[in-house]
């Protein structure tokens, strides 16, 4: 299911904001086809991690490589200008915590904006495959509808969908189900697990164990900004090899419901 | 009365162009008091300490003083600095400037309310520049801000007339013409008011419309 | 530019905020019962009052007076400048205080009211007891708003001879062939009164949000 082609490789990132070092030599690399679960608790760095990837957060250190390409460093060295930031940005889909929905566009409308205004793609071809990707989420009853409408289930398929427009190389998920009413996390699990299983690769900071433990393909345990663990889910959840991830396990993994309400916002 | 009424409609072409002046003028400097508001705004949010501090004195300055004053200013102070301008430039420098602070706070405002992580959505799908600011932070703001900038507009339209005392040929000059020549300030002037009242619906009609379109996307 | 002219344009200043006082004074109260009018809903009036606030909205003030100053005389009405200036003050400032007002009357919480009236208040009790204290709490900024824009529309009172801090100010400029220099003065002596206004606005706003947040 994997191919030893790397999509993703980051080495020796380091962030800090202020005095306070948020990651701190994070390295580690994504194959194609696999699906990476970061977990950790808060503050433990993650989502500062997974926006460091597409650059919207700026790593003091360290290099970043999208299929062999580095981001945010040209080749000769000069930090990147937006316009060439932006041509990298384009192979990476990205999925919000809170959506991030553009509110002044329809559902439809949403999916296509990058594919046609970015990436310059024929609007037909755009809009065909908009939809084929609204029926694969499940919502093309609602192409036409404005995104304040939805529920946050809905939002959050609208914005998977809106990612996969683009043909990214790789998928990030920041925390996609933590802003979401309980009753409606798993209609976001079932696409994102569809999505695993069809080999997507897929970088997921997620506080969902259950889903951490099924569709993973390898979990990266951060704490206090360092790669504490990366393990497959098997290993990382019944034989923990470090203390502090045996702490969180214990904490979090077994009723997933348990986990969701003792988890507090980031 | 009716005969009053009779005089001013045989002096329609001087009213209506009246009206067409203050059209115009409002237009005209609502468009640039906005243009120069989208350059004013981020300025005043700049991370260089002097530059937010000489815009918000200068949006803070011109709020605090009468337009009317501001327009003497313009027209009969300049000179004395050496820039003489005609009553026609004088009058929508003087609106545009004037309202051009009142938009820059107006657009502040907006963008402050604005949500920021659909715009970062835009830039992680490879929007920057020039078509990130069209296509994802322009509509949202400009919807968000429509209904101010309508009421705006109606203050412009307003402001207008005090520009009759630098004998900018506008609708209360035009109504002040005929009511001094003909004896009729009645009729003259309430004319006026209906037509002022008109070009304000015209507005309030335009932001409307606005507000609908926001509605639906709310 | 003399003591003297000083001194005019001081004395000008006076006249601004007497006339402001008053427009404000009598407007805020008409303005009120114009928005409980309409807030009534009283068959007849309220729509004459809604088209009333709305041409006073829209006309601008220098028009307004001119028409007041020429035509009140022209019908039989003598008027002179200082009246025909507070009469447009007041017509103006109620139209607008009446949607400053209206606003909180439709955002009053109709729950309250009930219970108002589950406990048997009549009419007057319920809106001098219930209604009023809170409207006013709520109207405030935007009341505030209101005096810092009227005195930012005095001026226009220079144009019917009223002499008031411009007329002073452009008299002075007409005589001495340098108008700048009154110009600026004006502008100082209206700049520090409308900054106080705005102050207090915000300082209002504040207290009211922190009152708020503390509830």
């Amino acid at each position: 299911m994997t191919d030893s082609r790397k999509v993703l490789d980051v080495a020796g990132v380091s962030k800090r904001f202020g005095p306070l070092e948020v990651l701190s030599d994070i390295s580690f690399e994504v194959a194609k086809g696999e699906t990476v679960c970061v977990l950790g608790p808060s503050g433990s760095g993650k989502s500062t991690l997974l926006r460091c990837i597409n650059w919207l957060e700026r790593p003091d250190a360290g290099q970043i490589y999208l299929n062999g390409v580095e981001i945010g460093v040209t080749g000769g060295g000069l930090v990147m200008t937006d316009r060439e930031l932006s041509r990298i940005r384009t192979r990476i889909g990205m999925v919000f915590q809170h959506f991030a929905l553009w509110p002044h566009l329809t559902v439809l409308q949403n999916l296509m904006e990058a594919p046609v205004q970015v990436q310059k793609r024929p609007r037909a071809e755009v809009r065909d495959e908009a939809l084929a990707l609204l029926a694969k989420v499940g919502l093309s009853d609602k192409r036409d509808v404005f995104p304040a409408k939805l529920s946050g289930g809905q939002k959050q398929r609208v914005g998977i969908a809106r990612a996969l427009a683009i043909r990214p190389d790789l998928l990030l998920f920041d925390e996609p189900t933590s802003a979401l009413d309980p009753e409606l996390v798993g209609e976001v699990l079932v696409v994102m697990r569809e999505l695993a299983r069809e080999g997507m690769t897929m970088v997921v900071v997620t506080h969902e164990m259950g889903f951490a433990r099924d569709a993973a393909t390898r979990i990266l345990f951060l704490d206090r900004g360092r790669v504490v663990e990366m393990s497959s889910p098997d290993q990382f959840f019944s034989n923990p090899e470090s203390e502090r991830a045996r702490q969180f396990i214990q904490r979090y993994a077994g009723n997933v419901a348990n986990a969701r309400l003792a988890v507090t916002s980031k | 009365m009716i005969r009053d009424f009779g005089i001013v409609w045989s002096e329609r072409d001087l009213l209506l162009s009246g009206l067409a002046n203050t059209t115009i003028l409002s237009v005209l400097s609502a468009a640039a008091a906005l243009l120069l508001g989208f350059v004013l705004t981020p300025t005043l949010m700049s991370k260089q300490r002097w530059l937010g501090f000489l815009a918000r004195g200068f949006v803070d300055g011109m709020r605090c003083v009468p337009f009317l004053l501001f327009a003497y200013i313009v027209y009969y102070g300049l000179p004395s600095l050496g820039v003489r301008l005609d009553n026609w430039t004088s009058g929508l420098v003087a609106l545009t400037i004037y309202n051009a602070a009142y938009m820059a706070e107006i657009l502040r405002g907006a963008w402050a309310a604005q949500p920021r992580e659909p715009i970062e959505a835009g830039v992680a799908f490879g929007f920057s520049n020039v078509g990130l600011f069209r296509r994802i932070v322009l509509p949202p703001l400009l919807l968000a801000a429509g209904p101010v900038m309508g009421n705006q507009m109606i203050q412009i339209v307003k402001d207008s007339a005090f520009l009759t005392i630098i004998a900018l040929p506008e609708l209360t000059h035009a109504a002040s013409s005929i009511q001094s020549r003909h004896y009729v300030p009645f009729a003259a002037f309430i004319t006026a008011v209906f037509l002022y009242w008109g070009l304000c619906l015209v507005i309030e009609a335009g932001v409307g419309s606005i507000d609908r379109l926001a509605a639906a996307r709310r | 530019m003399s003591a003297g002219d000083l001194l005019a344009i001081l004395q000008g200043a006076v006249v601004t905020v007497t006339l402001s006082l008053i427009g404000i004074l009598i407007g805020l109260p008409i303005g009120l019962a114009l928005a409980v009018l309409r807030w009534a809903d009283v068959p007849v009036i309220a729509p004459v009052v809604k088209v009333y606030v709305s041409i006073l909205r829209a006309t601008p003030l220098v028009t307004l007076l001119l028409l007041l100053f020429f035509a009140l005389p022209n019908i039989g009405i003598a008027i002179g400048p200082v009246s025909a200036a507070i009469l447009a003050l007041v017509m103006n400032t109620a139209a607008f205080n009446c949607e400053v007002w209206r606003a909180a009357l439709m955002n009053f919480p109709k729950d309250q009211y009930e219970a108002a009236q589950s406990v048997g208040m009549n009419a007057s009790l319920r809106f001098r007891r219930i209604v009023l204290p809170q409207i006013v709490r709520v109207s405030l900024p935007g009341l505030v708003n209101e005096m810092s824009l009227l005195i930012k529309v005095t001026p226009v009172l220079a144009v019917v001879g009223v002499v008031d801090i411009t007329r002073a100010a452009v008299r002075i400029g007409a005589e001495t062939y340098d108008p700048l220099p009154p110009f600026l003065i004006a502008v100082a002596l209206y700049a520090p009164i409308v900054f106080v206004l705005v102050s207090l606005q915000r300082w209002i706003e504040r207290r009211q949000v922190m009152a708020e947040a503390a509830a």
